[in-house]
């Protein structure tokens, strides 16, 4: 029995053996020809592993609405501003490495290999499996390790700088090593300038790090390790040469690199096309002057064609790198020209990398308007896919980006660039979080200005907030349009984004959003004004709220505070009613107050909201708000004060206008004693705007009469 | 029959191997009465979430399993190791996230990845939260070397998983 079932499932191997082997060869089967039965399966497709994996990705979009994945699912979780974005993202990060530090520190602790079989049994033992290189335990170099040329080969091959450098050092340094070794090691010394890179590993950190500005210095470490490897090495071969060459020109030490460049020329050694491409980057460094530059250029050029080199689309953004970083002018405008044409005539097509330059080249801020984006974004569209080769490349779409919003300000060549981002996988050339950034300001701030108000707000609609978070200047650019559009409804969610996003506190920004809620307040529905309403209201809340903060906490820069102009626009937004126990009314108290009490910065640049509340308030019978708001008016020396008085008072009293002018005018000494004290005010605010002077009485007897009258009724 | 399984298994195997083949577990569970039920207090005040209020036998029928994983089922691989590994994910998640799970550690695998769900507080800053994430996931996977994802979700207090007092 147990020999008859080893024997069947031996059976049961071989048969799907020999059925993989003859579908082996029923793959290689059909080519050309036809097989009997008329059927010709076609070719088979080599398929990488992933391939399946990224054909089924292809088919899900991304979700605008959805932040993006590397956030938790879950509202408490999920970022809304970019402070919150980059935090968020790097926390997450900073908790890998600090793991990560655990695992190094305690590295004897993580010494175990899933998927080796327990008890290191040679087993077909089923355990975890896929084997996954980077949970393995990795290896500590110190000084007691002992090392041989495999930990060498290992170091070099998985960039683990410092530790080659470390390894090399105990293998001996120099001498100790085979040719090949030595040449892997400085290979990779003069990739990396002897610096540690950023590990792969960690995606956000690179992510967000690249703000800061590649500089054009020389980097390059002289007598370091890797000229130190470089010379003991003998014989020279062509590679050395490449290696140090090419890391000289990457950072920049142009003048050691072109005079190494000479000694191989001199010594019969070969050059690589890749080699004089790095020289043609960092040829500009050797001369000073246009035309000294562009004849190195050309030299180098000649000097390619002698060795019997034919330049690549590296050549050609090499070329165009150096020349657009001389500056600009009609002059290198035509070289660059010229070098373009030229490869095309060779079939070498130009790379992102060498239409950034073109761009750069072009289109100067101050310039003349030179349209040469529209061909170049007709030549990209028609490229089946386009790859990114350098790591110039990213700056491509950001560039041409920021081309059609400052330089052509054109939006229907904006949406190309962007349709052309948008498409197959091309997203992963837009660079990193800062490029990204830049990138959706320049194409928001284009379509505002110069888009259909529908397709703004449908483009808005998608990026904000969970692809894009505009920054202030755009976000002034958004309210802006939609005070055109009349979008008051937007508008008043507008508020509710500034605070989200956390540029509440920007007063100047806050102030462009009153002024534009008051401009288009008019013509709204009455659900909308109220909402609006409800917005101004919660402004000025936002704002006293942040000021008690302020003081508890004792901030050393105190935040700017409302301006008077601000404060009067939500008194106009919020007095919009005619119901006296709307609760908007404490609102507006409250900022008279504040505009009495010299909180706020400047005077209203429109006086005639507070004589119209004046009027109102007295209406819907809230005198002393009235009092105040006139007060206020004469106190500033308005001329509206006037005659807002006499009308304020008109209403109190239920007079009309000559009854109480004349009233004003005659009875001073009496007006004490027989007004009320709201009325009193309003009517010292009229001798106040009249003459410069209160009335007669002293503050103290107003004060009395004041708290004798409280109750009485307002007219008298 | 089930030396029939065993023998077939055993002679896949190398002959040195250790016998991995289970047999059909027929015990009757211990206590059943009370394991996996909860007493009711005096006060009736002691709170039970959703999955504390089901006792066992509900399972699949109220409620779910805590561990989603194939080793048990016949030809499974790993049963001790996964079972091992489950109660260390559990502990090192409630000790990292001290006093913030509020719920069961739902731990699913499928292939080679560990999905690690449960209910936090949100009684830390987002930020610490996805420190704490990172950090989680970095060392588990690091431990059990496979990659592990945390699957969370937050809720204000602890009594929004309360379902009942017992």
């Amino acid at each position: 029995m147990y020999s008859n079932i080893v024997l069947s499932r031996q059976w049961a191997r071989l048969a799907c053996v020999c059925r993989y082997m003859s579908t082996i060869e029923g793959q290689k089967l059909p080519q050309a020809a036809r097989s009997s039965d008329g059927i010709s399966p076609p070719p088979r497709i080599a398929r990488s592993p992933t391939d399946i994996l990224q054909a089924l990705a292809a088919t899900v979009g991304t979700d605008p609405s959805a932040a993006h994945y590397k956030y938790h699912d879950d509202p408490y979780l999920i970022p809304q501003s970019n402070y919150r974005k980059r935090s968020y993202a790097l926390s997450a990060e900073a908790g890998r490495k600090a793991a990560a530090w655990i695992r190094d520190e305690h590295a004897e602790l993580f010494t175990m290999r899933e998927w080796d079989p327990p008890m290191k049994m040679k087993t077909p033992y089923f355990n975890a499996d896929p084997q996954i290189e980077a949970f393995a335990p990795k290896p500590i170099y110190n000084d007691e390790s002992k090392v041989t040329e495999e930990d060498l080969r290992y170091t070099i091959q998985n960039a683990l700088l410092e530790d080659a450098i470390k390894v090399f050092e105990l293998l001996g340094g120099v001498d100790n090593l085979n040719d090949e070794l030595k040449l892997s090691l400085l290979q990779l010394l003069c990739f990396y300038n002897e610096k540690e890179p950023v590990s792969l590993e960690w995606l956000e950190e690179r992510w967000f790090s690249a703000a800061t500005r590649e500089r054009q210095s020389t980097t390059w470490k002289l007598g370091g390790l890797a000229d130190k490897i470089f010379t003991a090495m003998e014989p020279k071969t062509s590679e050395a040469y490449s290696a140090i060459i090419q890391g000289m020109a990457k950072y920049y030490q142009a003048e050691r690199a072109h005079v190494l460049a000479q000694e191989a020329r001199e010594q019969g050694i070969p050059l690589s096309t890749t080699v004089y491409n790095s020289l043609l980057g960092c040829v500009g460094f050797l001369k000073e002057g246009v035309t000294l530059r562009v004849e190195a250029l050309k030299s180098i050029l000649n000097e390619m064609n002698e060795q019997g080199l034919s330049p690549n689309s590296e050549t050609l953004s090499a070329c165009l790198r150096s020349i657009s970083s001389w500056g600009s002018g009609k002059a290198l405008q035509t070289v660059a020209l010229q070098v373009v044409a030229e490869c095309r005539q060779l079939g070498i097509a130009p790379s992102l990398s060498a239409y950034y330059y073109l761009l750069c080249l072009f289109c100067k801020e101050q310039g003349p308007r030179i349209d040469i984006l529209t061909n170049i974004i007709a030549d990209l569209e028609n490229r089946e896919s386009i790859e990114a080769t350098q790591a110039t490349d990213t700056n491509f779409f950001i560039t041409a980006m920021g081309v059609c919003s400052d330089h052509l300000q054109d939006v229907n060549l904006a949406e190309r660039v962007h349709a052309l981002l948008m498409k197959g996988d091309n997203y992963k050339l837009v660079g990193d979080a800062y490029k990204e950034s830049i990138y959706y300001r320049h194409l928001v701030t284009v379509t505002c200005k110069y888009a259909p108000f529908e397709k703004t707000t449908q483009l808005l609609d998608t990026l904000v907030p969970n692809i894009y978070v505009p920054e202030p200047s755009v976000m002034e650019e958004i309210i802006r349009t939609l005070e055109v559009g009349g979008a008051g409804d937007r508008l008043a969610d507008a508020w509710s984004q500034l605070v989200v996003f956390g540029h509440a506190k920007r007063t100047k920004l806050v102030e462009k959003l009153l002024s534009a809620l008051c401009n288009c307040y008019t013509y709204q529905d009455d659900e909308v004004k109220a909402k609006i309403r409800q917005a101004a209201a919660d402004i000025l809340k936002f704002g006293q709220l942040m000021e008690e903060r302020e003081e508890n906490e004792d901030r050393r820069s105190p935040t700017q505070k409302l301006s008077a102009s601000a404060l009067s626009n939500i008194v106009e937004l919020c007095s919009d009613t005619q119901d006296k126990l709307d609760p908007n009314w404490s609102t507006v108290e409250n900022a008279v107050q504040r505009l009495r009490d010299e909180q706020a910065a400047g005077v209203p640049a429109r006086p005639q909201i507070l004589a119209d509340l004046a009027q109102k308030a007295a209406t819907v019978g809230k005198p002393e708000l009235a009092a105040l708001a006139v007060t206020y008016l004469a106190e500033c020396g308005f001329e509206e004060a006037t005659a807002a008085s006499v009308q304020t008072l008109g209403v109190m009293l239920n007079r009309p206008v000559e009854e109480v002018e004349t009233l004003l005018q005659e009875q001073k000494a009496s007006l004490a004693t027989s007004l009320h004290p709201s009325a009193l005010a309003v009517a010292q605010a009229y001798h106040i705007a009249k003459t410069g002077a209160p009335l007669h009485e002293s503050e103290s007897s107003s004060a009395s009469s004041e708290s004798d009258s409280e109750s009485s009724s307002d007219d008298e | 029959m089930n030396s029939i399984i065993k023998y077939a298994q055993c002679s896949s195997l190398s002959q040195w191997s250790p016998v991995f083949a289970s047999q059909f577990h027929t015990s009757s569970a211990l206590s059943r009465v009370v394991s996996g039920k909860y007493r009711i207090t005096k006060k009736r005040d002691r709170p039970l979430t959703y999955e504390m209020a089901n006792p066992p036998h509900f399972i699949a029928h109220r409620k779910s399993w805590n561990s989603w994983n194939t080793s048990s089922l016949k030809d499974g691989l790993r049963r001790s190791e996964t079972a091992v590994e489950d109660e260390f994910i559990r502990r090192f998640l409630n000790g990292t996230w001290h006093g913030l799970v509020c719920s069961e550690v739902i731990i699913k695998r499928q292939f080679n990845h560990i999905r690690v769900a449960a209910i936090v507080r949100r009684a830390v800053s987002p930020t610490k939260m996805y420190f704490l994430i990172g950090y989680t996931e970095e060392l588990l996977s690091n431990w059990i070397q496979c990659p592990v994802t945390l699957e969370l979700q937050t809720v204000d207090s602890y009594k929004d998983v309360v379902f009942k007092y017992i």
